[in-house]
């Protein structure tokens, strides 16, 4: 942790390397990064409002609350995958702690995240959703997103070293966990009988929680995401003793 | 200083030669529990100590482990078995400018190396102006690298490497680059840095290098250290037995 700390410089030097790069050479360039979520929630509202006319109020606006946070997870997994493996040349030429690139894929779409809620709020203003005092949750509620989303990405990054085959079966699987998480429909609607299989998802009350901060103008649930600051807390700890462990091979396999 | 710069104790490094280097899922379920790799010890009980300020070459044969070795001093590689205890901040060059993005310009470009050699911000900042006087870019250093002929591309790592300013130089092979000019330079630079007293580790085919510029010298073959001492005399063994191989 302390090297990681001598190597901050390269962590920020590569999150704005992954936040200008992406868009280098666009016209548009940085300004991107805001017309991409404008332009999911103009695709959405128009798609809810006109083709698939949902019964819930303010359907769209309910979607982009969870839609946003969601992405910082799912992008952080998929580019964590390819984190070590596409960076080989640099991973075999120059010793660093190797936990930067993962890492610097998390913090960069952690700055998009925030990035994105410059749309997010003057949206919400416009399509007349009640802003609360739980606004006050939210930091709060992305940092245990984020204590669960950095030991994933890490184990991702480190096991698609050894099984390349996660970088492809990463979209899948996320994708999946996408259709198990309420992030495109209430968690009200899920049947019962089923309720305590969703309850294992992590992902779930994290979402929940945004919505509720977010849309529903309430506090979260106080009780789950207490439950998660601590499972995540212990999920760091062995994600970063599992990195160590197994990124000592990395530049003679990868 | 009392310590060593470098010491390396009973070093064993293990590779794994796969057949087929498909390491598919699929595969590995087929397969599970059969080997399909060899061993191969690329370094066999290595001991080795270099004191501050020792500038050491590291001679051998192709596959002879010398870039191993310096891989695994530089924590690139992980040993086997065996210890490896580094005393002071190290810096390697075994790729000039691995790490260099192609669409950022070579100011940015020293920015983004030099802090993945572990440069704060600040330190980057004190040496910005030396590492572009260094490399003669001249206007060119605002321009993508991309845009660079492969000799302004070595030149703009090289400059960024050196200044590093590490106690310890670890360095690959990577003086046969760029024109002859360019080579003086790096040679008087590597002298300079001797004069200053940081120990360097230098890995090489040529004797005459080791001779010219080593204190030390270790001749690796086939893993094993086969002689280590004075430069010259190592030098000249190495070239010796070299002549009477046949080619």
């Amino acid at each position: 942790m302390k090297e990681l700390y001598l190597y901050r410089e390269m962590l920020r030097n590569l999150v704005a390397k992954e936040l200008r790069a992406r868009y280098k050479g666009s016209v548009l360039g940085f300004f991107w990064t805001f017309l991409n979520p404008l332009l999911m929630l103009v695709v959405y509202s128009l798609v809810f409002s006109f083709v698939m006319r949902a019964q819930m109020q303010n359907y769209a606006m309910f979607l982009f609350v969870g839609l946003l946070p969601w992405n910082y997870l799912a992008n952080s997994l998929i580019q964590g995958t390819a984190s070590l493996v596409h960076n080989a040349s640099l991973v075999k030429k120059i010793y660093f702690p190797r936990e930067v690139l993962p890492l610097s894929v998390v913090l960069a779409n952690l700055v998009n995240y925030l990035l994105s809620l410059l749309i997010l709020i003057p949206a919400l203003l416009i399509f007349k959703v009640h802003l609360t005092a739980a606004l006050a949750a939210f930091p709060l509620v992305l940092l245990v997103q984020t204590l669960l989303v950095i030991p994933l990405t890490l184990l991702v990054s480190v096991a698609t070293v050894y099984f390349r085959d996660l970088e492809h079966i990463m979209g899948i699987l996320t994708m999946a966990w996408f259709f198990l998480t309420p992030v495109i429909y209430p968690s009200e609607i899920i049947p019962p009988e089923l309720k305590p299989l969703f309850n294992l998802n992590p992902a779930a009350p994290i979402i929940e929680a945004y919505q509720a901060v977010f849309f529903y103008g309430r506090w979260p649930d106080w009780a789950s995401l207490g439950w998660l600051a601590l499972g995540g807390s212990f999920f760091l700890v062995l994600g970063f003793r599992l990195f160590d462990r197994f990124q000592r091979r990395v530049a003679e396999e990868i | 200083m009392s310590t060593a710069a470098i010491e390396v104790k009973n070093l064993w490094k293990k590779f794994r030669i796969y057949y087929d280097r498909a390491l598919t899922l699929k595969e590995r379920l087929l397969f599970w529990g059969r080997q399909r790799y060899e061993d191969f010890w690329a370094l066999k009980n290595i001991n080795l100590t270099v004191p501050h300020g020792v500038t050491v070459g590291l001679v051998g044969r192709n596959g002879s482990g010398k870039s191993t070795l310096l891989k695994i001093i530089s924590r690139i590689l992980y040993p086997t078995k065996g210890e490896v205890r580094v005393n002071g901040r190290m810096s390697t060059l075994l790729e000039l400018g691995a790490g260099f993005h192609p669409d950022f310009t070579g100011r940015e470009n020293i920015f983004l190396n030099a802090s993945i050699l572990g440069l704060t911000r600040r330190e980057i900042k004190e040496r910005l102006d030396e590492i572009i006087a260094f490399a003669e870019l001249g206007d060119f250093i605002d321009n993508p690298v991309r845009n660079y002929s492969s000799g302004m591309y070595m030149r703009l790592g090289f400059a960024v490497a050196v200044h590093v300013d590490p106690d310890i130089l670890l360095i690959d092979e990577v003086l046969a680059v760029g024109d002859l000019a360019f080579q003086e330079k790096c040679l008087r630079r590597i002298r300079e840095l001797q004069q200053r007293g940081k120990t360097i580790v230098l890995v090489t085919h040529a004797p005459k290098q080791v001779e010219d510029l080593c204190d030390m010298a270790v001749w690796l073959d086939k893993g094993e250290i086969r002689m280590q001492g004075e430069a010259r005399e190592v030098a000249r063994a190495y070239a010796d037995w070299l002549a009477a191989q046949p080619s």
